[in-house]
């Protein structure tokens, strides 16, 4: 294994030098200096120090410079950034909603209502709509105590008229038997009821005789 | 011991509302003594008509010391609501827009917590809707209690003698019967 990992790294840093170096003419200082940056420690680097931490020194300088290099970018920008406090800009033109707006020196917490024209506001408006309440309850009572009078007349004509037919009837029937048993011959001789007393009165005969 | 706040007043005036008439308004401004007007204060939930200056000199008196003070009108519920104490009878009475006058055999039944027959009613006053608030005095014109209209006057005409006419909520038995509770807090 050992002889491999070790041939690995001097691949690599053979084929990196080689592949940053062919291409790019421009940087070919800076990767020459970090090549030879890296080359460094592994030749003035003591032999206590395991492998490992060699490649991560080694890796670190150049990864170090990059770092010093990227950290003042970002404070930079940090400071770029300003809060609106930090910038103190007059707040003349603001739109503020008229239900945020809370005027100062106002009353925290509970709002007691203690003079008497408050008050007074506040029963007139509760006794208009008591008063409501009840005009409306009364008229509906009305209202219903007129339909409930109005079916009660109707029921009663009904049943009125009911008993007026029944009356009639019991008049026509007590006529209708005065009739026969008075004057049978003459209902005989009714134009009327020709026909259907024809059929009936012999069979009376028949059976009185 | 504070004020009413708004919500709290409107509720108080709806409760009052329902058994007082105009009348009512002569609470807040008493055109009789207009030197020292009487008050709301509200004292562990229960509501006191009191009068200003009474009102004032309480102030002296530490919150959890102050057991009562003025007339107890009635107490607020933990949901919100405003009921009335028989103690309040004396504030409303005056003041009733419909009243139901009981017969001398009637009284007693009433007092011991029962609803008003209409066998036992003298008179009432004209055109009272359902469910409105009632004062019930004696033949005599004395306070007994206030409850609520079971039928409309023109509904309670057709009602049978042992129909309820008025739903009791308080009569003045009470002073007897919730003798423990009705002043504690």
């Amino acid at each position: 294994m050992a002889p491999i990992r070790s041939s690995k790294g001097a691949g690599k840093g053979g084929a990196k030098g080689g592949s940053k170096g062919g291409p790019k003419g421009g940087s070919s200082k800076a990767k020459g200096k970090s090549g030879g940056r890296s080359s460094k420690p592994t030749g003035s680097a003591p032999e206590g120090i395991s492998k490992r931490k060699q490649k991560s020194m080694s890796l670190a300088k150049p990864g170090g410079a990059q770092k010093t290099k990227s950290k003042p970018l970002e404070q930079k920008k940090k400071k770029r950034v300003y809060t609106e406090k930090e910038l103190d800009i007059p707040k003349l033109n603001g739109i503020i909603p008229a239900g945020v707006a809370k005027p100062k020196g106002q009353k925290i917490g509970k709002k007691f209502v203690d003079d008497p024209a408050s008050m007074m506001a506040i029963m007139s408006m509760v006794n208009a709509e008591k008063e409501g309440h009840i005009e409306s309850k009364i008229m509906r009572a009305r209202q219903l105590e007129e339909v409930r009078e109005a079916k009660k007349k109707e029921q009663e004509a009904r049943s009125d008229e009911k008993k007026q037919q029944f009356e009639d009837k019991k008049q026509s029937m007590r006529k209708a038997r005065k009739n026969r048993n008075s004057e049978p011959a003459k209902s005989e001789t009714d134009e009327n009821k020709k026909t259907p007393e024809a059929k009936f009165k012999p069979k009376k005969r028949v059976s009185f005789g | 011991m504070r004020p009413l706040t708004e919500p709290e007043t409107k509720t108080l005036f709806e409760k009052l509302a329902t058994y007082c008439g105009q009348g009512i308004s002569n609470l807040i401004t008493d055109p009789t003594n207009a030197a020292d007007r009487h008050v709301f204060r509200v004292q562990n939930n229960r509501v006191y008509y009191v009068r200003e200056s009474l009102a004032n000199l309480a102030t002296s008196i530490k919150r959890d010391a102050l057991l009562s003070l003025g007339t107890c009108l009635g107490k607020f519920t933990k949901t919100g609501k405003f009921r009335l104490h028989i103690t309040a009878l004396s504030v409303i009475a005056p003041h009733a827009r419909y009243k139901v006058w009981v017969k001398s055999n009637g009284e007693m039944p009433f007092l011991y917590g029962g609803n008003v027959l209409k066998a036992h009613v003298g008179r009432w006053s004209e055109d009272c809707p359902e469910h409105q608030g009632v004062v019930v005095l004696s033949m005599n014109d004395t306070p007994l209690g206030f409850g609520v209209s079971a039928r409309s006057t023109a509904e309670a005409r057709r009602l049978d003698p042992t129909g309820i006419v008025t739903f009791r909520q308080a009569d003045i038995g009470e002073y007897l019967r919730e003798e423990d509770t009705l002043f504690t807090t």
